[in-house]
């Protein structure tokens, strides 16, 4: 029975990914506006152009890749990634970088060693730190139709855009009290006193993310190991609420949830065996708690997510299940060919 | 009364998977006993046993049980029915290779004479047991066809293989319905030849009515063997040797070791009831076919003579070659391709699978793990895939590729639709060619430098001795002339 309900086809787990995708997806345009509609558009247009750009000049047939789905998901979870109030241009050069550096100069399809929209994001963030920082719309004030195209063209006054609640505690946060930051308008219209709006699109991605879990697109070893181990260490450092960011605020203010069911699932670039995705997902969990708490970025996943890509061949060699028939699980990589 | 205990299993395997079955299609006309068809076909390679030698001549009249082919295993292979002996050519094989191989043609005749061995009586000895599955011909029907009796020693256990795991197969399952008494008997015999203290039957629990019939015909033989039947949950591949064996007994069989070596015994139903009939005298003749798929008209079980061509089979099933877009002998996943469709069935020809395969496209691996997921053995197929693929055999070997079954769990689960089984089946003949070649190599070193050393050896005592020989010559020379010295005559 549950066999019949996983995906039989590469197209098709693409596919219910996408699906999975779309409540996150509508709930952030609820609370951000229309600029994430915009930002998705673009990307899809931009992701088919580069895949079938990059498998016309590679010579290879270009309908039966472009019907897999796979950049378009690529396109998609780069675009949801994104600030809200994105150029266009940042999303195109992102997407082009995703698919043409990070997908097919390694061979296309199932040959990615990190995953592409976390490269895409990662270079962004260092080529243009001020759009990637600055341009992240207030979900208390989200702009209307028309602020949004503006933009999304480049050419939009300011006042829609505010800092992520991450950012509020490694910069205007110091200093203050626990009680203090939560008269800040982000907390204190918030049902669960994290971030108003922004956790509605976690719990959004969270109920996507369940879905995939039925499915049996994705297993539970990457959300229990990343989540588990992010909140595990965010709460032995949350002693003293002054100064720390609580467990809740990891969990529902950044991309966490997001992450956990969307980004740490690529199966190309992670780790392949349940132990294996387990320790990769604990890895991911404290780089992120690492980086987000003695980092400089507003967010850590896309240099966590790479930094654990980069681990997966060793990971992949010592987490082998035994062999049945052996005493001791396979090690090492047996020789260099 | 035999003893039976009937048990569910206590253990579960690792992977495997749920397919769709499609057996009910062929269970549900009772088994058909084919009419002799005109010609009959005995490759003397390909028969089971390993290399033959015809012991027939063109234009001899054989009956049903004359021994025809003589195996390098010594299994004998005899005449399913009578006619004449018309030509000895090289023909197409029904096997996974599609190798050519000389072929007995017999064209049968009306006569229903037999040339059957003199019936045994208790007591034999191992020897005479032995001696006679030789001249029956006796070799696994489950599908190997390995030689029975090479199997048999010192073992303390016997399992009996009826779980029939893949889809489609029903032959194991409509013999247990129709013949249990045999199957019964050829266990007890050969546990009372071998002195095996337990017999243990593995059966999936989607087959009641042969439970039902093996339960009746264990209880009313007449042996004081005593039986236990696990039931088994229906999971491919469930019926694989080390898988049975870790659901029945709740052991696992060594990387690299055989059940043998544990004092397991694992024989397929058919080659017990082929055995409990050696020892009334007759060799295998016939077996029970499956003719199924979704291009079968008619599918069922017939009991067809061995050596019948695919042919008359596919018209038994009210199909011709036509309308068929592949023909699989065995089950989907274990099965083999036919290339030439006029060849005749031999001993291991459980099934005949026509249907539309539908393959496909194969799209990149993307390391989702449902192969893992499926593999029984807990191998990482997409990590063996990727070996082979970069032609890295030493690395596919560290992986675990010896330990494939080749059972293709992976196959069928897998999204990208690669045909991860092949791969393996390809990569573990090649490892074996190199090991083998090693073998060969290391052996001639061997020999080269035992060769060396032995000549180096010869070379030293010859020198040795010729020393010896100086030494003594100028001794005698000096005693010479000592003497002439001392006699101044």
């Amino acid at each position: 029975m549950m066999q019949r309900l996983r995906p039989q086809s590469t197209s098709a787990v693409m596919y219910t990914v996408l699906i999975a995708l779309c409540p996150g997806a509508v709930v952030s345009m609820w609370v951000y506006g229309m600029g994430v509609l915009f930002n998705m558009l673009i990307a899809t247009v931009s992701a088919w152009g580069f895949e079938a750009l990059c498998l016309r000049l590679r010579g290879r047939p270009i309908l039966p890749r472009l019907s897999d789905h796979s950049a378009l998901l690529t396109g998609w979870l780069l675009a949801l990634s994104l600030p809200q109030a994105a150029p266009w241009w940042l999303v195109v050069a992102g997407v082009g970088c995703a698919i043409v550096l990070g997908k097919h100069l390694y061979g296309g399809l199932g040959h990615n060693p990190v995953n592409p929209a976390m490269l895409a994001y990662a270079l962004l963030l260092v080529s243009a730190p001020v759009s990637m920082t600055t341009l992240w719309v207030d979900p208390l004030n989200p702009p209307e139709i028309t602020l949004a195209w503006s933009a999304f063209l480049g050419i939009a006054p300011d006042g829609y855009t505010s800092a992520t609640v991450l950012d509020l505690y490694r910069t205007e946060f110091i200093g203050l009290t626990q009680p203090e930051m939560q008269n800040h308008p982000l907390l204190a219209q918030s049902v669960f006193g994290v971030a108003a709006g922004t956790e509605w699109v976690a719990l959004a991605y969270f109920a996507g993310g369940l879905g995939l879990l039925a499915c049996r697109v994705i297993t539970w070893h990457i959300p229990v190991g990343f989540l588990g181990s992010l909140l595990l260490l965010s709460a032995l450092f949350a002693i003293d609420p002054d100064t720390a960011t609580p467990p809740l605020t990891h969990l529902l203010a950044g991309a966490s949830l997001f992450a956990a069911f969307f980004i740490l699932t690529d199966p190309v670039s992670g780790a392949t065996s349940p132990r294996g995705r387990l320790w990769f997902a604990i890895g991911v969990g404290c780089l992120t708690y690492l980086i987000r708490t003695f980092g400089q970025y507003p967010d850590a996943i896309a240099f966590a997510v790479l930094l654990m890509n980069f681990a997966v061949p060793m990971i992949d060699h010592y987490t082998r299940p035994r062999i049945v028939g052996r005493d001791a699980s396979v090690r090492g990589s047996g020789g260099l060919s | 009364m035999a003893d039976l205990n009937i048990q569910t299993t206590r253990f579960q395997l690792p992977g495997g998977i749920e397919p769709e079955m499609h057996k009910a299609c062929s269970t549900e006309t009772p088994l058909e006993q084919l009419d002799t068809p005109k010609h009959l076909y005995f490759p003397v390679h390909y028969s089971g046993g390993g290399r033959g030698e015809s012991l027939v001549h063109v234009g001899q009249r054989v009956s049903r049980g004359t021994p025809i082919i003589q195996t390098d295993s010594g299994v004998v292979h005899c005449a399913s029915r009578g006619g004449q002996i018309v030509c000895v050519e090289p023909r197409a094989v029904l096997h996974a290779s599609n190798d050519i191989s000389d072929t007995i043609v017999i064209e049968t005749d009306e006569r229903l004479d037999q040339d059957y061995l003199e019936p045994l009586s208790w007591p034999w000895t191992r020897e005479i047991l032995i001696q006679r599955a030789l001249d029956a011909g006796i070799i696994g029907l489950g599908g190997a066809g390995f030689p029975s009796h090479q199997k048999w020693g010192a073992q303390h256990t016997l399992v009996i293989n009826a779980a029939e795991c893949e889809p489609y197969l029903t032959a194991d399952d409509l013999l247990m319905r129709v013949d249990a008494h045999s199957i019964v008997r050829g266990a007890c015999l050969l546990a009372r030849t071998f002195e095996i203290q337990r017999i243990v039957i593995g059966i999936e629990d989607n087959k009641s009515h042969a439970l039902d019939a093996l339960t009746t015909a264990i209880q009313s033989a007449r042996s004081d063997c005593h039986f236990e039947i696990v039931v088994l949950p229906t999971r491919y591949p469930s019926g694989g040797e080390r898988q049975l064996i870790w659901l029945t007994l709740g052991e696992e069989i060594q990387s690299g070791q055989r059940p043998s070596q544990h004092g397991i015994l694992v024989h397929n139903p058919g080659t017990l009831a082929a055995l409990s009939r050696a020892v009334d005298g007759k060799p295998i003749t016939d077996r029970i076919v499956t003719l199924t798929g979704d291009q079968m008209r008619s599918p069922k079980n017939v009991l067809a003579p061995i050596g019948t061509p695919l042919t008359e089979l596919l018209a038994a099933g009210h199909t011709d070659l036509e309308h068929i877009s592949s023909l699989v002998i065995g089950g989907p996943f274990m099965g083999f391709e036919v290339m030439h469709h006029d060849v005749g069935m031999t001993k291991t020809t459980n099934c005949v699978l026509v249907r539309d395969p539908m393959p496909l496209p194969i799209e990149p691996c993307i390391r989702c793990g449902a192969c893992a997921e499926a593999c029984p053995v807990n191998l990482q197929p997409q990590l063996l895939l990727n070996a082979l693929e970069s032609q890295a055999l030493e690395r596919a070997s560290h992986e675990g590729l010896a330990d494939c079954i080749e059972c293709a769990a992976c196959n069928v689960v897998c999204p990208s639709h690669i045909p991860l089984a092949q791969w393996f089946r390809h990569g573990r003949a090649r490892l074996q060619a190199d090991t083998e070649a090693q073998q060969r190599a290391d052996a001639a070193r061997l020999r080269f430098t035992s060769r060396t050393e032995r000549l180096e050896r010869l070379a030293k005592e010859q020198e040795a001795r010729r020393t010896a020989r100086r030494a003594q010559s100028v001794d005698a020379l000096a005693r010479v002339r000592q003497a002439r010295e001392g006699n101044p005559s």
